[in-house]
């Protein structure tokens, strides 16, 4: 569903990303791991035409999207759910107003029906007390779980992208977040998750990515991963001794 | 050199951005979807938000040029020219300059720094994602309601001087109330009130272009925001004084008036 073909991307004259490909297919499940500042939201970003590359071609269910205008990338965002880092709820609207926000914009719901479904989604994540509060009246937990909700309030998205879902959390918000996700994709859903946290990259995911230094230095399942002498990755997998054993 | 032609290069870049934005800003005036709503909100935040702060500064600017002018003046034994002198000072030129500073250094700093912020948080990519157009849902509303505001805000600011300088012309200067409203009266010709009113608008248009400039070129964290916030400000200070001077000289000759 999504192809990079040698895609390079800088900012300015900082190099970000540097000849990469890769592809992923609808219904994987993909933790792409890496250190601050190495490009990960950087490629969500490209995922979803945020970014244009400099060079290089990202292909979603076979349409080139480098070219596209703002009008026409409507069309391939909407296959998209994308939950930014740190939640990017709009400040200045209540919980439900952020849900009911693509609601307006992309439905012809009435007013009535955008309420109906936005208090529905709402409940599900149990937040049906909160409608009314302020985004900086929730916790770390609570935002996350609004920004899930509205991210797939008015799309069907074929493919979930979680930008650091869980970074920042307490162990228990973390693991709501984490089985929100798993239940949001139910049986086949695919989704790709960014992360630096080892620990929720495992259980959520089945195949790994490690960027590093504009590039993907590792590809490939839990068992590799594991076996994987890269040393930047044993660092990363220290992480998780330490989950286990304490 | 090379670092001097790089930024020479950067700086001309950055200048085309603005264009562009302070264009399509003004161009989604005209164009649907139009985001009323956001519109009243920051009208509400731009005008009422500032009045209380416009009418203090105007007051007491009133009083201290009447009470300058009125010490000089009496010295020269041409006492009587106080109002007329404080009244075309303020309408043409001191009213619509103070207002736009303080209105730069309240309302300006305010927008770069919420939509730096707005940046930052990604919440200037979630309107994209959702298919909204930022430039006419955040910055289209932010150069109305400025351009809409401050005009308002520097006749009320004009008015609130005048009062000042009327109470210290008449009570601490004791000079003649009458006299010192029909020289008011007598300067508010249509030279000076058009002089006087074009300003605003030009410099709203200025504050509003500059601030969401700035705070849509955001990056970097909390340092990222700072410089936004002191780069919009001291942007528009300048823009200010130097549009000023252009607007002065265009309209003493557009208006025949000779120097
Ligand atoms: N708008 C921008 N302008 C210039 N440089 C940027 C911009 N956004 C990001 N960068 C830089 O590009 C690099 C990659 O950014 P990106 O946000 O993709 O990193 P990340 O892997 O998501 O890091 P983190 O874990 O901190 O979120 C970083 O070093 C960052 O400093
Ligand atoms: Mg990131």
């Amino acid at each position: 569903m999504i192809e990079f073909d040698r895609v390079s991307f800088s900012y300015g004259n900082r190099f970000v990303l540097n000849d990469l490909s890769f592809s992923v297919h609808e219904n994987e499940r993909v933790a792409i791991l890496g250190g601050s500042g190495d490009g990960k939201t950087t490629i969500l970003k490209l995922i979803i035409g945020l970014l244009r590359p400099d060079s290089g071609k990202i292909l979603i269910d076979g349409e080139d999207i480098t070219e596209k205008t703002e009008d026409e990338l409507r069309d391939i965002r909407i296959k998209f759910s994308m939950v930014f880092q740190d939640g990017a709820l709009f400040d200045s609207l209540s919980v439900k107003e952020n849900v009911a926000f693509p609601l307006r914009e992309y439905t012809g719901m009435t007013e009535e029906e955008i309420d109906r479904k936005a208090t529905e989604l709402l409940r599900r994540v149990g937040l049906e007390q909160a409608v009314g509060h302020m985004p900086e009246e929730l916790s770390g937990g609570m935002h996350r779980r609004v920004a899930i909700m509205r991210s797939m309030a008015a799309f069907e998205p074929k493919m979930f992208l979680y930008d650091e879902a869980t970074t920042g959390l307490d162990p228990v918000s973390a693991d709501v977040i984490c089985k929100l996700i798993l239940d949001i994709s139910g049986q086949g859903g695919g989704f790709i998750i960014v992360t630096h946290k080892i620990f929720d990259a495992f259980r959520l995911a089945n195949r790994f990515m490690f960027l590093k230094g504009g590039g993907i230095i590792f590809d490939g399942g839990r068992e590799t991963l594991l076996g994987s002498t890269i040393p930047e990755i044993r660092i990363f997998l220290r992480e998780l001794n330490v989950n286990h054993n304490g | 050199m090379e670092t001097l032609q790089k930024r020479i290069k950067e700086l001309i870049g950055n200048l085309q951005d603005f264009y562009l934005l302070s264009y399509q800003g003004g161009a989604g005036m005209l164009r649907r979807p139009f985001y009323f709503r956001d519109m009243i909100e920051q009208m509400d935040y731009a005008g009422s938000g500032s009045l209380v702060i416009i009418v203090l500064i105007s007051l007491f600017i009133g009083m201290a040029l009447s009470l300058q002018l009125s010490a000089e003046l009496s010295r020269l034994g041409m006492k009587m020219y106080t109002g007329k002198i404080v009244g075309i000072s303020i309408i043409r030129e001191i009213g619509p300059v103070l207002t736009g500073l303080v209105f730069a250094g309240r309302v300006g700093s305010g927008m770069a720094s919420e939509l730096g912020s707005m940046v930052l948080g990604h919440q200037v990519d979630t309107l994209r994602v959702f298919g909204v157009d930022p430039v006419k849902k955040l910055v289209t509303p932010r150069i109305l309601s400025a351009i809409l505001m401050l005009p308002v805000l520097t006749i009320i600011g004009d008015c609130v001087s005048l009062l000042g300088a009327y109470y210290i012309a008449v009570f601490v200067s004791h000079q003649s109330g009458t006299f010192f409203w029909s020289s008011i009266r007598d300067i508010l010709i249509y030279e000076n009130v058009l002089a006087g009113s074009i300003k605003p608008f030009i410099f709203g248009s200025l504050i509003a272009c500059i601030s969401c400039y700035m705070g849509l070129s955001t990056k970097g964290g909390a340092i990222g925001l700072r410089r936004t916030t002191t780069r919009a400000v001291v942007v528009s200070f300048i823009a200010i004084i130097v549009a000023d001077f252009i607007l002065t000289r265009v309209l003493l000759y557009v208006l025949g008036f000779s120097v």
